[in-house]
């Protein structure tokens, strides 16, 4: 008897202690995997305080991979074709090789240029005209847009609970397991912060890293200092502000530019004064990809810019408009340029889809 | 006694395996009612005169209701679980108009307070990115601004001037610019055992509010930095709690 009873105590001790597991006690297979590691995020010593709270979305290995694949995953469109990564080309720091605007699902045509991934980690809003204020968010404008990725987050949702891969890497990644819209925008993020382009020539030189100017590039940074570093400014070379640059109205797009964000007047086609890095390979120029070269560019800043009511004040000094620049002082700003390119960036594996 | 050991045995070890049941187990439901000036809505085929003397047909009647706090007689309050408290009210989806809450750890309810959109001072950080299927399956989301709509209303108006107008009001806050998110605070006299909240919506109050809404005036209301937050100070006075 005595036997029977230490036998049904036994069980029931075995039985109560599954009952004070929080977790009812299943210690699951998956759950016995590798340690999904923090990745570590180095803020270059000549760069700006982030803009991005990492603390809130720590970049983890399996959080980044998740990030990755779902950034070259056709999946996130209507056609299964039109990824991030489709206009998004590492190659050219993530812009799209030579499109003047970005197609999209059913060959729609949109009215902007790609704008390179880059630093987005140290910025403040993101799109031309600031649509998205926070990293997390921006995905949201692209995978809806009719004219972009046409898709919906329910279908895409439905799509990935449906890839035992994609199950296993939410599993992984996120400590909450579930696939859904919060994570998968998290996982993307966490992806796009890691990119980070830091290791230019010019980085070289202002870290004291042993590079030094040639004569013309120094010729071109001068010239750049003085006419240009009022709005491109800082080793991010953007002031992240929103101005009219006096580009004459291309009547195909009528893009008023910040304008329809903020419902201002004053925001008129003002537009966000992008980061000169990588200018090199990022061609075409400007919101609409109008200009094909660097020439072009400055040809523009020269001769081209069209008085309008919201054109900059700082395109209009003194009665002159534009920035007068000679023709020797365009070559020098542009031989400045390409100190600019980070090739490490451009090559780096990480980021690669192959 | 043996009988005894064995049964209370078994007792435990059925008991044991299973979660703790929460001890308080309140269930409240918040049952929003949208009226125009006491008559309930009928989309499509309802007429409804406005302070400006404006003959309504409403077709879409949609807001967002989020971050709800419920407050005891004691004045403590019990912060619905953010992620959680996101919902979407539609007039054409009766299932959408009672908002359940569970395990409240009170049931007597002195005040609510809701917000009406949602607030961006916290956002991505609360789990809100969750609701984004919900809002752009049911058009709440601007597709080229990464942004909701906390209200959207349209319909059609005849006036002196106008006839079978649309009107549109789509009002979310601008970017960084403009925080068109709303809190309301609605109390009874006195603090109540519930289970259930009726809220009511007068959309007679969009019009007749703190700020004189008019159609005539501007009949297409999106972004629009003077008249967006006007419509949204005169949609936070138009909820009301009854006691029925």
């Amino acid at each position: 008897m005595w036997k029977k009873i230490t036998y049904l105590i036994c069980i029931n001790l075995l039985l109560w202690s599954c009952g004070k597991d929080d977790e009812g006690g299943y210690e699951s297979i998956t759950n016995q995997q590798e340690e999904n590691k923090e990745l570590d995020f180095k803020i270059p010593s000549n760069f700006p305080d982030l803009t991005y709270d990492l603390t809130a979305n720590p970049p983890t290995e399996k959080g980044f991979e998740l990030g990755k694949k779902l950034f070259y995953d056709g999946k996130l469109s209507s056609d299964g074709v039109v990824s991030c990564g489709f206009c998004h080309i590492q190659d050219f720091s993530f812009t799209h090789h030579t499109h003047i605007v970005s197609h999209g699902v059913n060959g729609a045509i949109g009215t902007r240029n790609a704008q390179p991934l880059q630093n987005m980690a140290f910025m403040k809003e993101f799109t031309w005209d600031g649509a998205a204020e926070h990293l997390d968010e921006q995905p949201i404008i692209p995978i809806t847009a009719e004219v972009e990725m046409n898709e919906s987050f329910s279908n895409i949702i439905t799509k990935l609970k449906g890839d035992e891969q994609y199950v296993q890497l939410f599993k992984e990644a996120f400590e909450n397991d579930e696939v859904n819209t919060d994570n998968m925008l998290k996982a993307i993020s966490q992806f796009l912060v890691m990119m980070v382009s830091a290791e230019s020539k010019y980085d070289k030189v202002e870290r004291n890293e042993g590079a030094v100017f040639t004569e013309e590039e120094l010729a071109g940074k001068a010239i750049f200092d003085q006419k240009c570093a009022s709005c491109h400014a800082g080793t991010l070379f953007t002031d992240q502000s929103y101005r009219n640059n006096g580009l004459p109205l291309d009547l195909e797009y009528n893009d008023i530019g910040r304008e329809r964000v903020t419902g201002f007047a004053e925001d008129h086609r003002k537009f966000k004064v992008p980061s000169l890095r990588n200018i090199e390979i990022t061609y075409p120029y400007m919101h609409d990809g109008r200009f094909a070269t660097l020439k072009e560019v400055l040809d523009f800043y020269d001769e081209g810019v069209e008085v309008s009511e919201t054109l900059d004040p700082l395109l209009q000094q003194e009665n002159q408009v534009g920035i007068p620049l000679t023709e020797e002082e365009k070559e020098q700003l542009i031989t400045y340029f390409k100190t600019l390119t980070d090739t490490n960036f451009l090559l780096d594996e990480r980021f690669a889809e192959f | 006694m043996k009988k005894i050991i064995v049964v209370l045995v078994i007792a435990i070890s059925i008991t044991s395996c299973f979660k703790d049941e929460d001890d308080e187990n309140n269930n409240l439901s918040l049952q929003f009612k949208n009226e125009f000036a006491g008559e309930s809505i009928d989309l499509e085929t309802g007429t409804y005169v406005n302070s400006s003397d404006e003959i309504l047909n409403i077709s879409t009647l949609n807001y967002i209701i989020s971050n709800i706090v419920l407050i005891d007689a004691s004045g403590e309050e019990y912060i619905y679980p953010v992620e959680e408290s996101y919902f979407l009210v539609r007039e054409n989806d009766e299932a959408s108009q009672k908002i359940v809450l569970n395990n409240l750890p009170f049931d007597t309810i002195k005040s609510i307070r809701f917000g009406v959109g949602v607030d961006q001072s916290n956002y991505p950080l609360n789990g809100v990115n969750n609701f984004v299927p919900t809002a752009e399956e049911n058009n709440m989301l601007w597709s080229w601004s990464a942004g909701y709509i906390f209200f959207k209303m349209e319909g059609v108006f005849n006036s002196e001037n106008s006839q079978d107008e649309p009107f549109l009001y789509h009002i979310g806050s601008h970017g960084e610019t403009l925080d068109n998110y709303k809190e309301v605070t609605l109390s009874y006299e006195n603090a109540r055992a519930v289970s259930t909240v009726n809220i009511k919506f007068d959309v007679a109050k969009i019009f007749a509010g703190e700020n004189e809404m008019s159609l005539e005036e501007k009949a297409d209301i999106q972004v629009d930095p003077v008249y967006a937050p006007k419509v949204i100070s005169n949609v936070q006075q138009a909820f009301s709690v009854t006691t029925e």
